[in-house]
């Protein structure tokens, strides 16, 4: 029972002063084994602050984000699954599932997250799947202002996979289930 | 060697033989309770130096090559008789018991079974009930030991809901499901199963921790071997389901001491069947065993009539009876707080006292006791204390404190015999 926490896209400051309250009380330590960082953060402070939920954090670069170090690919291996990390603003045409899957074959993984257009997307294609956490924050992206604050949390148990959505919508918070397993591990000939 | 004064049954021949038990008389089968009498008349035992050369002698080997005395041998078919007949006495069995368990006869298991109330007294039931609550710990096992993403996995697949497989063909956005009311992972209600499988994770932890800790030193709980880890597994199975079980009191940082002996004795079973279920008996023996000294552990009534201070308390006046002199010295003269040493004796049931093989013999005797261990215990720890009297009249506060807190091996027939005295002379 690995618990997975995909989040991104917060711009705080320049966009947003902060995460939403009621997910910030949500999100204590303890809890999470690892954090998927789609990227733009922007600052320090938010890396530290995502660091004191879980000391295994990886951070994929976004366009807006201060530290230059942060690679622009991530692959890491959790349990059964392999998992790919891109902030998405390199995928053009942005958000295309196409675009996106040709990445996930590219980086072989099972399981990719990306961001940047700060919807929450669920998606499954023959390589595998690809999930969208959204902005954190809510902050408003290069395509809309319209974003509700989001974040995903996977519990990766054996094969299968439990994805949890977390919305915040009109002030209170929805959570949803997305539930999928992989068959057992095949060797990739490719 | 006091040769002036010495009570005759200090100065008995006995200590020199090679027996290790001796045939004292019966003791009473109801005892009353230690009476609040006036100290009695006679002089409080003198030096107890007479028989310490016999503590001086190799304390009792640990494994089980007691001579076969006629007498050592004798009981043990006593007790055997006991255990065979249909119908158990059980105060006739409790008094053998308290005499001493012999090591070879490899019937402790059955015996302190039986003690604990865990088998009825009658044989008949014994299959019947041992079944009964095995299976029942079993149901703990399930409903206890399942991490929340297993309950959710079980649920479902007992739903017959189909997941969505990763590599069947088709592409498209994934649906979504609802989930029943706040179970997620972050959830922060109350009923949350994820909520309370958190909270009870610094639980889990200190039980792991303690596990790993308790007797480094004996192969059966601590190593590499598969036994090893096999039973560090069991004990904490037992200590997690206890804490759950029991809100009020949880885990308590000993409670791995308490149970370590029953777990060892059982897994430690000729019989390979009762072997097996080692764990499942075990628990349900130590909630008996704790269900005394649950109170001890429980910290909100340290302070009151029936916690750890005032069973403190009941020891330190029981010392002053029987032997005032080293009462005064060591409370008033050195100053040494019966806390300081008789916490540890009194908590855990001295097993962090003597070597594993001595608490198993101690333990005997205290389970024997038809109204609980504690009198018993009381006892022991008063003749733990008057046994090094002389030590301690010579000594200050350090060297007071650093011996009671490292008590010196000794001959552990001896110290119940003196117990046992104690008792017999407290009646009056």
């Amino acid at each position: 029972m690995v618990l997975v926490l995909a989040i991104g896209d917060l711009h705080i400051p320049h966009r947003a002063p902060d995460l939403p309250a009621k997910f910030k009380s949500m999100l204590v330590p303890g809890k999470i084994q690892h954090i998927l960082c789609t990227g733009n953060l922007c600052i320090k402070e938010v890396h530290d602050y995502l660091k004191s939920l879980c000391p295994d954090l990886h951070i994929a670069r976004g366009e807006y984000d201060e530290d230059a170090r942060y690679p622009e690919n991530k692959t890491l291996t959790i349990g059964q699954f392999k998992l790919g990390l891109c902030h998405g603003h390199q995928i053009i045409p942005w958000g295309d599932l196409d675009s996106l899957a040709m990445l996930q074959r590219q980086l072989d993984v099972d399981i990719l997250v990306t961001g940047h257009t700060h919807q929450f997307k669920a998606y499954k294609h023959e390589a595998g799947v690809v999930i969208n956490p959204g902005s954190a924050t809510g902050a408003y992206s290069s395509i809309t202002y319209d974003v509700n604050p989001s974040f995903v949390l996977m519990d990766i148990d054996g094969l299968r996979v439990v994805v949890y959505v977390y919305e915040l919508i009109d002030g209170e918070v929805k959570v949803d289930k997305i539930d999928f397993k992989k068959t057992a591990n095949t060797q990739s000939a490719h | 060697m006091g040769k002036k004064g010495v009570p005759e049954w200090l100065n008995s021949s006995l200590w020199s033989s090679s027996s290790a038990r001796l045939r004292h008389p019966v003791s009473p089968p109801t005892r009353p309770p230690i009476p609040e009498s006036p100290p009695p008349p006679r002089p409080p035992p003198a030096p107890a130096e007479a028989p310490r050369p016999s503590s001086g002698t190799p304390p009792e080997d640990p494994s089980p090559a007691q001579e076969e005395s006629p007498a050592r041998f004798a009981y043990g078919c006593r007790i055997r008789v006991q255990l065979s007949k249909k119908v158990v006495n059980i105060g006739e069995l409790r008094r053998l018991a308290s005499q001493g368990i012999p090591d070879a006869a490899g019937i402790r298991s059955t015996i302190w079974k039986l003690l604990l109330g865990y088998l009825p007294n009658d044989h008949e039931f014994w299959v019947q009930e041992l079944d009964r609550k095995r299976a029942q710990y079993k149901d703990f096992k399930e409903e206890f030991l399942v991490n929340p993403s297993e309950m959710a996995r079980k649920l479902e697949e007992s739903t017959g809901h189909k997941n969505e497989g990763m590599e069947s063909g088709g592409c498209g956005f994934m649906m979504r499901s609802e989930i029943a009311h706040d179970e997620h992972p972050l959830s922060l209600g109350k009923t949350s199963v994820w909520n309370q499988f958190f909270q009870d994770t610094e639980i889990i932890e200190q039980i792991d921790r303690d596990v790993k800790r308790t007797h480094p030193d004996m192969h059966f709980f601590c190593g590499d071997t598969s036994l090893a880890k096999s039973n560090q597994e069991a004990l904490r199975h037992i200590l997690i389901i206890f804490a759950k079980l029991n809100p009020g009191i949880r885990y308590v940082q000993g409670m791995n001491e308490v149970l370590a002996p029953l777990f060892y004795v059982f897994r430690n079973d000729p019989d390979q069947n009762n072997a097996a279920y080692a764990e499942a008996d075990a628990f349900f023996c130590f909630v008996e065993l704790l269900s005394g000294f649950r109170d001890n552990f429980c910290q909100k009534l340290d302070n009151s009539v029936v916690g750890i201070r005032s069973t403190i308390a009941k020891l330190s006046e029981l010392l002053k009876k029987h032997d005032g002199e080293l009462w005064r010295h060591l409370e008033i003269t050195t100053k040494v707080n019966p806390q300081f040493y008789a916490f540890r004796w009194i908590t855990l049931l001295l097993t962090q006292e003597f070597n594993f093989a001595d608490s198993l013999h101690i333990w005997d005797t205290l389970l024997s006791d038809p109204e609980g261990p504690q009198e018993t215990l009381l006892r022991v720890c008063c003749a733990m204390l008057i046994l090094v009297r002389r030590r301690l009249l010579a000594g200050d506060f350090t060297s007071n404190l650093k011996l009671l807190q490292n008590y010196p091996s000794t001959n552990i027939s001896h110290l119940l015999y003196v117990a046992n005295k104690l008792h017999g002379a407290s009646a009056g």
